[in-house]
């Protein structure tokens, strides 16, 4: 082994390396913040909807969850256009990273509304709430805290995923990687910098989020 | 749309194609199934070196724990890249099938380390103590006590990551080992429609991981239900 790792080259990227962290906290955000609404919501048909609805959020979320993110970006970015929907990069990868994350999240949050006891909903139901206040203001503030652990799980390994898109040639972390190897050729020296990255930014996010969730619901959720 | 999809189809799915997409298909089964068993093998290494009271020292507690924390936090493209790249610093000739299985033993070995920690950790602290008693070596407690018990929580989330290092593989596409989504790729080069190589792979991969996954939810429904009888 001839080679010889030089930093010193790519040093003064970091930066513009953590640049691309912000974008991909941005992209990890908002897939997040889409895949719990459509968690949300089928969680709740699941729970409350008609028989064929359940069926439909069933095949939604068995499809998601067993074919790779790639390969449903890559329909999303080649097939759309032929029907005639373009999207830039950074759309279809939000849109698709938000359809697997909804999957994975009405997985979560099913489970959190089947814990929930009968005799609440009953109760609910007889003082005349409708299904969308019931499940805002009975639903929701009950299986917050025992939801939250995975909720944030699910939050951290968004941020992973969202690498997905330097794929697509959106300048997050890891595309950012991308132009700087292609500048410096110090390919090794970058991508371990950026794994370095990853790794303090998911930390940096676990911390945060069992603090807020500490504050939020006194839930005791360790670190490591 | 739909009529040159129509038109295109018999031609997609020729013998020659078939057979192309047969081999792809077979590259990422060997990927994903050997690479997950190697990593899970090498991950309860690890959940052993970590715990206190079977292997755990301390330099090898603290080097297994680093390992376990660093590897989950870091997604696989990254990691695919740094093995592809030190691999071709090193001068070594592999194949890229052989750099993208030793990035999925080495990101299964980390998730793997995790689901048997919990597993040990189920075993109840009484019979640990029993064992000590009993004046067990750590082998013993290991083999007789520790295994019998903990491999009913480990089994079937095992199967669990298995489909997500299936689906992570697609992702070895990128540096180009011929696997199912670098095949999409060079047909949909190659002509054909965007629909029909895409489409047919998602089918394939769900047709993988879907069993994968009912194996684990059907086991841990049976392991479950005996464990609490």
């Amino acid at each position: 082994m001839n080679y010889t790792l030089i930093y010193s080259q790519v040093t003064g990227h970091i930066p513009y390396l953590l640049g691309g962290a912000v974008l991909t906290l941005q992209l990890a955000v908002i897939s997040f913040l889409a895949g719990w609404a459509i968690g949300l919501l089928n969680a709740s048909v699941l729970h409350f909807g008609p028989r064929p609805a359940r069926l439909a959020v069933q095949g939604y979320v068995t499809f998601f969850i067993n074919t790779p993110l790639l390969v449903q970006i890559f329909f999303i970015f080649f097939v759309l256009p032929d029907a005639g929907i373009l999207l830039s990069p950074y759309a279809a990868v939000a849109i698709g990273m938000s359809l697997n994350a909804g999957a994975y999240l009405t997985e979560i949050q099913r489970a959190g509304f089947q814990s929930l006891r009968r005799e609440e909903i009953d109760a609910a139901t007889a003082m005349g709430f409708s299904v969308p206040q019931l499940v805002w203001y009975v639903v929701l503030p009950h299986i917050a805290k025992a939801l939250y652990p995975p909720l944030s799980n699910q939050f951290i390994i968004q941020v992973m995923t969202t690498s997905i898109a330097a794929i697509f040639a959106v300048e997050e972390l890891t595309g950012r990687a991308y132009n700087v190897n292609s500048l410096t050729f110090r390919s090794l020296e970058v991508f371990s910098i950026v794994a370095v990255i990853y790794v303090l930014l998911t930390l940096v996010c676990s911390v945060a989020l069992a603090l807020l969730g500490r504050w939020l619901f006194r839930v005791k959720a360790r670190v490591f | 749309m739909w009529d040159q999809i129509l038109e295109d189809a018999p031609r997609f799915f020729g013998p020659w194609n078939l057979l192309f997409l047969g081999e792809a298909l077979v590259n990422t089964l060997l990927l994903s199934y050997i690479g997950a068993a190697l990593g899970f093998m090498i991950g309860f290494g690890l959940a052993i070196g970590r715990h206190p009271r079977l292997y755990g020292i301390l330099p090898v507690r603290l080097a297994a724990t680093a390992y376990v924390e660093v590897f989950r936090r870091i997604p696989f493209l990254v990691k695919l890249m740094c093995v592809f790249f030190a691999f071709q610093l090193s001068g070594t000739q592999a194949t890229l099938f052989t750099v993208a299985l030793v990035t999925v033993v080495l990101s299964a070995a980390a998730f793997a380390a995790e689901i048997a920690r919990a597993g040990i950790e189920a075993v109840p602290a009484p019979q640990w103590d029993a064992a000590e008693a009993m004046n067990f070596s750590r082998w013993r407690v290991l083999t007789r006590v520790v295994a019998p018990q903990s491999w009913r929580v480990v089994l079937p989330p095992l199967f669990g990551y298995a489909v997500g290092f299936i689906k992570s593989t697609s992702i070895a596409s990128q540096i180009g080992v011929m696997e199912l989504t670098y095949a999409a790729k060079i047909l949909n080069t190659r002509g054909f429609s965007a629909l029909l190589c895409f489409g047919t792979i998602l089918v394939l991969y769900f047709l993988i991981c879907w069993p994968t996954k009912r194996i684990g939810e059907r086991l841990e429904a049976r392991l479950g239900r005996r464990a609490k009888a």
